[in-house]
């Protein structure tokens, strides 16, 4: 008897700290409805979304007296919230970030307010000074479904001092056979050549890797001629020479223990001088010319490398959205309106502790013609700039893509979770524990799993 | 505690006394009822759900109907090869570490039964890391023992004259598991200290006035003395190593070689994959083995009290 009640009770413990993890799936908390001026937003931790937290009280609640309660979240766990929240059909949040991968799945399958009529109600928000190429990223059919609040694509960072020392030069518009000998030449036991993103994850690795394969030519679907998703083309000659090609790169004159290295282990390096080039995220270059860096002013900024494209860089952006659940749209498109609008970005510069540079870059025009901003950002708002403009949005590869819109992503839901696995082969290849040939087999089997 | 209930029952053995007892027994219960009340809603209801969910082809992500689909999560789940990797890697994470724990908590047993200055200190100081939290100490090793540039393990080899070591992504599984034996030792040790204060000298005396050398006498009577000791070591471990996910999630995000069970359904859940239906019928597989071991588990652990009633 009493062996049984202590069996069941260990049992019960067991089940239940196993079950937690998953079976809570469905328990919305849904909010006060206080009334009267007071949102919910949830937002990404990165540095310009806690400069705008604590300018908020100063800057937009004291004018409009509305109440913004913050939920700071890091990335991984955001986009669990979010996705749980708006398209699970919570009422956690008034407005919520996200990325562009997800602003326009959400939108489409009606779980987004459509912010078009809002915007262009409203002329201070200035709709058409948003940069093109984010426009239609964060769009589906014309109607904007979230308010861009940051942005980045990607480029080549380079040590003109070190290219300098080697005799070498990097042509206006390298290819990434050119980039690869250039690597090769300035590599050295202290200096490696190129620091490449090796770390597992459909954002990490994930990222900069499908913008190579894309300008080889691969892709990881076929489209149908109705834009859903065709087979898996993970075994293709092109997926292969791709990934070839990137992990061949790393092995030969990549950084050290690159299967761990993403964003900031590539900055750690480069900063230190242990690279001599670096393929990431627009944003970075704001950090490598901070009046803290050891290498300020060394640096030099050629576009994303191509192949057989024409332009190869990423397009990201995080941004505002308002779940279509939310009884208070007013308010929290005011809100959205303040936070993504130019005002902002004028107003914030002064206030910001990284001062003028570091304010929210890639989203809107006007952002690169303020004086003070252009005298901060100087050495990189060009590049910038450029980079935004050029990401090759519509048609990042030589054939059409299934889903919606994206470069370094394909924008079907599936793609997160086929980009995870993926990537945790890839990143065993540079880890030198299988090889090429096992993590194509096997990612073509996960990728076959969708679509069909 | 079996005592408790042997010393009631032992002179109550008239018939006619059982039914007041009865009530007796309920009436101390009642206090407790509330309580266990809660535990049945807080665990046995998410079960019960969860092992609903698992008949069905519930996704969040794109939302489709939830439909029942019977077994078929379970047929997926043994034709899944990347499922049969995370069980092998789940084996290797919790026999490993359990193994190695142990072994290294007995060696550190012996060493502190004997007294010496700063005893109680040192006692303390291997304790500390089952102290930490799971996600510090993932991160501690990543960074500042494994780290390729920055990791002292890779210091000292590079002084003895060899060439660094990219610890966590050339050998992930390995990797993990020395930090969980790191982390595990110290539980281990104190179980095996326990079970060595627990051991009558006059045995040892006697062995040594028979002229029985150190290394017979814990061969042959200290070893016997701790293997209940050592069973029950391996069954805890066992229930606890099993659930591993923090150190695993900060260390590697996963992959070939790291990405044990409960990690898997993390990934297949909440993670990305959004497949609560498949994700459930993982974790139901998973409950059923920690039940089986929890069972072997309290057998091991009500035999050791009886062991010691007698005593």
């Amino acid at each position: 008897m009493r062996s049984w009640v202590r069996l069941w009770s260990v049992a019960a413990v067991l089940g239940g700290v196993v079950i937690v993890g998953c079976g809570g799936g469905d328990d919305s908390d849904s909010g006060e409805g206080a009334g009267g001026g007071e949102i919910n937003v949830a937002i990404v931790d990165n540095p310009q979304m806690q400069d705008i937290a604590d300018l908020t009280p100063e800057l937009f609640t004291k004018d409009s007296g509305i109440k913004v309660n913050y939920t700071v979240l890091d990335e991984g766990t955001l986009r669990q919230v979010t996705t749980r929240d708006v398209a699970a059909g919570g009422q956690q949040f008034d407005v919520a970030m996200i990325g562009m991968y997800e602003a326009p799945q959400f939108g489409q399958n009606g779980s987004l307010v459509d912010l078009t009529p809002f915007a262009s109600k409203d002329s201070a928000y200035q709709i058409d000074d948003i940069i093109p190429s984010v426009r239609t990223g964060l769009s589906v059919d014309d109607k904007l479904y979230a308010s861009p609040f940051y942005a980045e694509s990607s480029f080549l960072m380079y040590r003109k001092d070190l290219l300098d020392k080697a005799g070498v030069k990097m042509p206006e518009q390298p290819t990434w056979q050119q980039v690869a000998d250039i690597a090769k030449q300035v590599d050295s036991p202290d200096t490696a050549g190129i620091c490449l993103r090796g770390k597992p994850g459909w954002g990490d690795l994930g990222a900069a890797f499908t913008t190579v394969l894309n300008t080889f030519g691969g892709t990881w679907w076929s489209a149908n001629e109705d834009g859903s998703v065709g087979e898996a083309q993970i075994t293709q000659p092109e997926f292969k020479q791709a990934l070839e090609f990137y992990t061949g790169l790393i092995a030969d004159a990549g950084e050290e223990d690159a299967a761990n290295a993403s964003f900031n282990e590539c900055l750690a390096q480069y900063r230190d001088g242990k690279v001599a080039m670096w393929y990431d995220a627009t944003v970075a270059a704001g950090l490598l010319e901070a009046d803290d860096s050891p290498v300020k002013g060394k640096n030099g900024y050629a576009p994303a490398p191509v192949a057989e494209t024409d332009a190869s860089g990423w397009l990201w952006a995080w941004a505002l959205a308002i779940p279509a659940s939310t009884p208070k749209q007013d308010l929290a498109w005011k809100y959205v309106a303040w936070a993504t609008g130019p005002e902002y970005l004028k107003e914030a510069g002064p206030k910001v502790e990284g001062g003028w540079a570091a304010i929210p870059p890639g989203t809107r025009e006007s952002t690169y013609e303020i004086p003070e901003y252009k005298k901060a950002a100087a050495a990189f708002a060009d590049p910038t700039l450029e980079a935004m403009a050029s990401a090759p949005i519509d048609n990042p590869g030589t054939t059409p893509r299934p889903g919606l819109p994206g470069v370094q992503f394909v924008g079907i839901p599936e793609f997160q979770d086929v980009g995870n696995q993926c990537t945790q082969q890839f990143s065993a290849v540079i880890a030198r524990r299988t090889s090429v040939d096992a993590a194509l087999a096997a990612c073509q089997d996960i990728a076959s799993g969708v679509g069909g | 505690m079996a005592m408790t209930a042997d010393a009631v029952d032992a002179p109550d053995l008239g018939r006619p006394r059982r039914r007041p007892e009865l009530s007796e027994a309920w009436r101390r219960r009642l206090p407790l009822l509330p309580a266990l009340l809660l535990m049945i809603v807080l665990t046995q209801v998410p079960f019960v759900m969860s092992i609903w969910y698992s008949l069905t082809d519930w996704k969040v992500v794109p939302p489709g109907p939830r439909e029942f689909v019977g077994l078929d999560n379970y047929v997926n789940l043994v034709k899944d090869e990347f499922f049969r990797d995370a069980v092998w890697v789940s084996f290797q994470l919790t026999v490993g570490p359990v193994v190695g724990a142990i072994a290294l908590g007995t060696a550190f047993a012996v060493l502190l039964d004997r007294k010496f200055f700063g005893q109680g200190l040192m006692r303390t100081l291997i304790i500390t890391p089952f102290l930490l939290m799971p996600v510090v100490v993932g991160l501690i090793w990543k960074n500042q023992m494994f780290h390729g540039l920055y990791g002292v393990l890779n210091w000292v080899i590079e002084q003895l004259g060899f060439s660094s070591v990219e610890w966590v992504s050339r050998y992930p599984t390995l990797s993990i598991a020395i930090v969980l034996i790191w982390q595990w030792t110290p539980f281990m040790m104190l179980i095996m200290l326990a079970g060595l204060q627990s051991q009558p000298t006059d045995v040892l005396e006697a062995a040594k006035v028979d002229g029985t050398t150190a290394w017979g006498t814990f061969r042959q009577l200290t070893i016997p003395h701790l293997r209940p000791y050592m069973e029950l070591g391996v069954l805890l471990g066992t229930i606890y190593l099993i659930q591993v996910y923090d150190q695993i999630a900060v260390m590697t995000g996963g992959g070939p070689g790291s990405t044990n069970v409960p990690y898997f359904v993390f990934q297949r859940s909440i993670g990305g994959g959004w497949e609560f239906g498949q994700a459930s019928a993982y974790s139901i597989v998973v409950v059923l083995a920690s039940i089986v071991i929890a069972t072997i588990a309290l057998r091991v652990l009500s035999g050791l009290l009886k062991g010691e009633d007698a005593a």
